[in-house]
């Protein structure tokens, strides 16, 4: 540990709790998994862990089909061959680390530096790869079977690791991580977060548009509900209109819904209320 | 907590309250993660009441579904309000724990003991939990000397004589709260097990079901196995075909919609029958009510399309067929030759054999009962059904395992 502790970026806004669990989950060199609702901010930490700490960071985004192997390193045998097929490249064929790639977790391993490593979305894969993962992670090593060789990590990455899963992962993996939940931020904290991302925005739109967004989260039925993300947009898209009257928002009418809703049914459904009400 | 003197050792024995009031409640805290606490509390991360509280929570608790309950025991514990409990008991217990534990996975302990793994298998268990509570000591003394596992400037907020931790404000941290009070807005009540079943969570549910098979012609080239066998052959080219990967898995679902006794449980079977159609190539949904006789029927009235349980044996013996009904009818609905509430579905088989049949034909099959397990015993045909399928609560947990049931091999 360089004793660099974390407390926020200038485009994250942290609350207390969270940068503590970050702070214990570097000094303790456990990985730290992070889960919450969509648009809750998971990724976006890692970008502010980077930006606060001045470490690079290496995303790794999990995908389902994805093995382990390739999160560590690749041999690009087609490279080879092509070589030796056509040698017209530097690389010397007869020397299979040339050859060699490393992935994300073994860019992390060989980085002259402490790296932040984000695995994101670790729902997505199987329960097999996820406990293989821990595992390297773990030991902080890994072999290169083409050429015998163990990839030690110089430097433990700080690990982040996100999860929209509502299930929970399985036990061994979760026995080696710290665990912290993002809830959806409350209006105050979303003011803030609005705020960061519109420095100078005029304070009644941001207040009215922050109502009406809780409002409409509200609304029964919604499937996909709209998240801080959309939120962004949407207060982007109404200021395209300068001569937007903040005053409109409390009066349920609520242009570009669009952008909050993006199912169709919970679309019409929000349209639906927001007519209802206007008229009255 | 009033305890004076010793208070050092007091405090020891105060997380291990702590750690089992967790348990008590229900709380699945592994000794593992326990240790770990025991570690960021060693190193001096922990400085305040509201410290503890985060850093406790990040370590201990796996998953949101039991924030709640951490939050809960708590604000119980912290208030002041501490059962006495043996100490010695107390250890003997959490080394009782450990050594299940150890006996799962020795690597794991082994690391969070700090000790090599081959070390710890030479341990005999007695030895292990000796062991154990040598260290504990450690910590103990570790803490005599100065370095205080929780306070700040001289003073332990924890398990001081007389000292009330609740009202604490320790450290310069710019929240409004005390942990205790936090603790007690039960912020994530929302996510507790009990909540409701919504969308998303049977969606994930189900998504488990899902499996890809091989199937169809073989045209996909294999080349792992195509290298494999070239290599095998000396150089030789051999190209391995495969089929691609289709999921084949069939689902028949089979739902009580007739009657009054199920209209609570209407918008959560909606739901569930929503996102299986979404999840599954092949769903087909079928209704009945209370109990299944000789006929089926695929329209949601129960008049237009019936469908006779000979036909329905037809279909592909490894469909997975999911019943979702509470249960809860007259035993002679169930028993008797003739016991249907309708004239026209008399044929002389009981119901019960016809359950029998269906469980017999679909090897892989459940019954998703809305009805909260609780209350099970009070109905007498929940208990005879559930000795025919495998009954499940339809809550989110009780989901997960009829989706473990179904895929299990």
């Amino acid at each position: 540990m360089s004793g660099q502790t974390f407390s926020g970026a200038s485009r994250y806004v942290l609350d207390a709790e969270l940068a503590q669990i970050v702070n214990v989950s570097m000094a303790l060199e456990m990985p730290l998994l992070l889960k919450g609702e969509p648009g809750t901010g998971k990724t976006m930490l890692a970008y502010a862990i980077t930006e606060s700490l001045g470490m690079p960071l290496l995303t790794l985004n999990v995908k389902s089909s994805m093995k382990l192997i390739e999160a560590l390193y690749q041999y690009d045998t087609l490279t080879r061959l092509n070589d030796s097929r056509f040698g017209d490249s530097k690389r010397d064929i007869s020397d299979i680390e040339a050859y060699i790639k490393m992935g994300k977790i073994g860019q992390a391993f060989v980085a002259d530096r402490r790296t932040v490593l984000l695995i994101d979305e670790i729902d997505k894969a199987d329960t097999d790869f996820q406990d293989d993962m821990l595992d390297v992670l773990d030991q902080m090593e890994f072999d290169i079977i083409e050429i015998d060789k163990t990839i030690r990590a110089r430097h433990r990455p700080v690990i982040i690791i996100t999860s929209n899963a509502k299930k929970d992962l399985s036990d061994p993996f979760l026995g080696r991580c710290n665990f912290h939940h993002i809830a959806f931020p409350d209006p105050k904290m979303m003011r803030k977060i609005i705020d960061v991302h519109f420095p100078g925005m005029s304070g009644s739109l941001a207040d009215n548009a922050i109502e009406a967004f809780y409002r409409l989260r509200q609304l029964d039925g919604i499937e996909k509900r709209p998240a801080t993300r959309e939120l962004i947009n949407w207060i982007r898209a109404l200021q395209t209109d300068p001569d937007f009257n903040p005053k409109r928002l409390l009066k349920e009418d609520l242009p570009f819904l669009g952008v909050l809703f993006k199912k169709s049914q919970d679309f019409e459904q929000a349209t639906r209320v927001s007519q209802r009400r206007g008229r009255f | 907590m009033c305890h004076s003197a010793g208070g050092a050792f007091r405090d020891n024995d105060m997380f291990i309250d702590f750690f089992y009031q967790l348990r008590d409640h229900g709380v699945p805290v592994s000794p593992t993660a326990f240790l770990t606490l025991h570690k960021a509390l060693a190193r001096g991360l922990v400085n305040s009441l509201e410290d503890f509280y985060t850093v406790s929570r990040g370590i201990l608790v796996k998953s949101e579904r039991y924030f709640d309950l951490y939050d809960q025991v708590f604000a119980h514990f912290f208030e002041g309000a501490v059962l006495p409990e043996a100490e010695g008991l107390a250890i003997d217990e959490m080394a009782r724990t450990m050594l299940e534990q150890w006996l799962q996975n020795p690597k794991e302990l082994a690391d969070a003991l700090g000790i090599d793994e081959n070390a710890l298998k030479r341990f005999t268990p007695e030895e292990l939990i000796e062991y154990f509570k040598e260290r504990l000591k450690d910590q103990t003394e570790r803490h005599d000397g100065g370095n205080r596992w929780i306070g700040t400037g001289g003073t332990s907020p924890v398990g001081h004589s007389g000292h009330h931790p609740g009202g604490m404000r320790v450290g310069g941290e710019s929240r409004n709260h005390s942990a205790v009070k936090v603790a007690m807005e039960r912020r994530y009540k929302d996510y507790s097990l009990e909540g409701p079943l919504n969308p998303s969570m049977i969606g994930e549910a189900l998504k488990r079901l899902r499996h890809l098979r091989p199937a169809g012609p073989k045209d996909k080239v294999n080349v792992d196995k195509s290298i494999y066998q070239t290599m095998k052959n000396a150089g030789e080219i051999e190209i391995v075909f495969d089929s691609s990967l289709k999921d084949r898995l069939k689902v028949i679902l089979a739902i009580d919609n007739g009657g009054w006794s199920m209209d609570p449980y209407i918008p959560v079977v909606q739901t569930l029958f929503d996102y299986s159609r979404a999840q599954f190539k092949e769903v087909k949904t079928f209704f009945f009510h209370n109990t299944i006789y000789e006929t089926v029927w695929a329209d949601a009235s129960r008049y237009k399309k019936p469908t006779t349980l000979n036909e329905l044996a037809r279909r592909d013996p490894d469909t997975r067929l999911i019943l979702i009904g509470d249960a809860s009818m007259a035993p002679y609905e169930l028993m008797s030759q003739d016991g249907s509430i309708y004239i026209t579905d008399r044929s002389g088989r009981p119901s019960i054999a016809c359950l029998h049949f269906l469980a017999k034909t679909f090897r892989k099959s459940v019954w998703l009962n809305p009805v909260q397990k609780a209350r099970w015993p009070y109905t007498r045909t929940i208990g005879t059904i559930g000795q025919i399928f495998p009954m499940f609560e339809l809550t989110i947990d009780g989901l997960e395992k009829a989706v473990a049931h179904l895929t299990a091999a």
